[in-house]
């Protein structure tokens, strides 16, 4: 059986690059931090990967809009071997920033969607750094089980899912391509600040229509060791992070699909 | 030739301290101290920072193991922060402040010596090594070619000499910002009050075995370690009965200095399950965040509070702002290993953890000073900055 292997994308201003990787080797993918210059330079690096992850954090200073700049790159230099990527059956997952960008980029939530969902200014008006609820919505994600719920934390001022109108909003939910919806400590609909920036219906992740391409708002990087949880001194049982899950079902995904014999 | 031989001359400037003529004041003892209590709480220097806590990422490259806030619905304030910043090792690094610049309305000197102890045993309460530790000394001063301006700073800066000595903690960088005067059209100067914030770190040997503030577990044993003087000038029951009081904390660095080892080991030993320093406020306000941010109750007395003779009265010994003091829960089980840990210091058994979710604190003769549900505490802490 082949090496599960994990690309983590650079670029100036990204800064959970580091940790994405950590948790990417912990559940036993060959990870590397590859700068995006280095991927528009040697497009076929692509190739020897069969998960891309977009990190969170500021990239190129978040100018213009989250995740604009690092969008347009992979737009007018990576979208060919982007769409092979997708397309040979891999998995993309972008976090926080991450998100953005693949939002930006079109990939998320794609298809008919391109420029009807958008990622914008939290309503508190202001930088949100808190844990979150989550409960994984969809049907068809590799990265998560439906119903499945988590603790993460948000770190960012612009990750309000916004929609064109509502009908965008019922063929999201038809299509099954709402990831995550943020919900309350007892799982119900979330108000402020359980919803940390006021996403419609409480959404917190995307996928595309193959529920390989995934991106969400918050941080599943950030939750891999027990210590990570915002008061793990008082819990008795220290179980490991739930962020974990997220990418060791992708590279569990790999393995079962990409890599045994019978696959490609 | 003599500058190229003996480099800059230096300057010589006078500096000038007159200690200013203050009294303790008079305030007549009350029979219920809640309300006193919770306008402490809701102060600016002691009420929660949440608002601006929330709005920086503290916790990015998911290194941080303590973070700001804790507690049972993480909204509690952290003595110290602890982050691990290699993942493959268990050591971690912990970093703390110590300030308070009502103190330098008395003497700067003990502003500064006050900051420096408030410092290292906020680091002290999250499990963080004595032995290892260093420090930053933040000057934010007024005209200092004024002789009694410079003077202030000089008494501050001599604090910083001894404190560093007798810890055994070097100042390894720092910021001043001198100053800070401006004078109005109409020729009003206006100072900013002489402060100083000390910020310190240590080594954290396994970052598992931190200790965090919010009360764990009712029926647990709660400790007072240190002792309580009368050393309420500048503290903050004072100003919010309008005074400003003269008797300003000092530190035993030598005591201090040991108290602070012996908390270390309990801590090491695994035998503290939450711990926070006394600092503004006093016991009283202590207790109170414990309990507000691990959603619990408290049962005490003052009877077992390890005093000095002259600290005398349920209002001193409730907000005296002495330093080096600890409150610690122990669970039952560990109750003579830690007094153990702990004999021959002053320390003494004050009540118990309760799931009452009120905070009753009774004076020396068993009368109940403070008797407040828990949630109304902290709704007087948070509401000042709930914006």
């Amino acid at each position: 059986m082949g090496q599960v292997r994990a690309i983590v994308l650079r670029a100036a201003g990204i800064n959970c690059d580091m940790e994405t990787e950590y948790a990417l080797r912990l559940c036993g993918a060959e990870a590397r931090r590859v700068h995006v210059n280095r991927l528009i330079e040697n497009k076929s690096l692509l190739d020897e990967y069969q998960i891309l992850v977009v990190p969170g954090g500021f990239s190129y200073g978040d100018d213009v809009a989250a995740g604009r700049i690092l969008a347009n790159q992979m737009v007018h230099h990576l979208a060919e071997p982007l769409r092979k990527f997708v397309d040979d059956g891999k998995l993309v997952l972008g976090i926080c920033n991450g998100f953005q960008v693949l939002v930006k980029t079109g990939l998320l939530p794609g298809g008919e969607f391109q420029n009807k969902v958008t990622l914008t200014d939290n309503d508190s008006g202001k930088f949100e750094d808190r844990w979150v609820h989550l409960e994984a919505m969809s049907g068809k994600c590799v990265f998560i089980g439906q119903g499945e719920k988590i603790y993460l934390p948000v770190a960012h001022a612009e990750g309000k899912v916004q929609v064109a109108d509502n009908d965008v909003l019922e063929q999201l939910k038809s299509a099954d391509q709402i990831a995550f919806r943020y919900v309350d400590s007892s799982g119900g609909q979330a108000e402020y600040p359980y919803n940390p920036n006021g996403s419609v219906e409480g959404i917190s992740g995307l996928i595309d229509s193959t529920g390989r391409v995934m991106g969400l708002m918050p941080h599943p990087e950030r939750y891999i060791r027990p210590t990570q949880h915002p008061h793990w001194s008082r819990l008795s049982k220290r179980s490991e992070g739930d962020g974990r899950k997220i990418f060791a079902n992708a590279v569990e995904y790999v393995r079962k699909n990409l890599l045994t014999p019978s696959g490609k | 030739m003599e500058f190229l031989h003996d480099g800059i001359p230096k300057f010589s400037r006078k500096a000038v301290w007159n200690k200013p003529k203050l009294s303790e004041p008079a305030i007549e003892a009350c029979d219920n101290y809640n309300e006193q209590l919770k306008a402490i709480l809701s102060s600016y220097n002691i009420a929660s920072k949440e608002w601006v806590i929330r709005q920086y990422d503290h916790e990015v490259q998911g290194s941080s193991v303590i973070k700001p806030l804790t507690g049972v619905v993480n909204d509690g304030p952290s003595d110290a922060a602890v982050i691990q910043p290699k993942f493959e090792s268990q050591q971690g690094v912990a970093i703390a402040c110590g300030m308070n610049p009502r103190y330098g309305d008395i003497d700067p000197y003990r502003m500064a010596i006050s900051g420096i102890d408030e410092a290292i045993r906020n680091l002290i309460c999250v499990g963080a090594r004595f032995d290892r530790i260093a420090l930053l000394d933040n000057f934010c001063w007024g005209n200092c070619d004024k002789p009694q301006t410079l003077g202030s700073l000089v008494r501050a800066a001599e604090a910083c000499r001894d404190g560093a000595l007798g810890f055994g903690a070097p100042f390894i960088s720092g910021k001043d910002s001198l100053h800070n005067e401006f004078e109005a059209e109409d020729g009003t100067v206006i100072s900013i009050p002489p402060t100083l914030l000390i910020s310190a770190m240590s080594l954290v040997d396994d970052v598992e075995k931190c200790v965090t503030m919010d009360l764990k577990q009712s029926g647990n044993i709660l400790f007072v370690v240190g002792l309580t003087k009368n050393e309420l000038g500048g503290s903050h029951y004072y100003k919010i009965n309008g005074a400003v009081g003269a008797n300003a904390p000092e530190v035993d660095i030598e005591k201090s200095s040991e108290t602070a080892r012996r908390m270390s080991q309990a801590i090491a030993d695994g035998l503290v399950v939450s711990c926070h320093d006394c600092s503004e406020g006093g016991l009283a306000v202590a207790l109170a965040e414990m309990a507000f941010a691990g959603g619990l109750g408290i049962e005490a007395d003052l009877k077992g509070v390890p005093r000095t003779d002259d600290c005398t009265g349920t209002n001193r010994i409730l907000f005296s702002e002495s330093n080096s003091r600890y409150i610690v829960e122990v669970e039952p089980g560990n109750f003579d290993r830690f007094a153990k840990t702990m004999l021959n210091m002053p320390f003494g058994q004050i009540g118990v953890v309760s799931s009452s979710g009120k905070v009753v604190v009774k004076d020396t003769d068993g009368k109940a000073v403070i008797d407040e549900q828990t949630d109304e505490l902290k709704k007087a802490w948070q509401k000042t900055f709930n914006w």
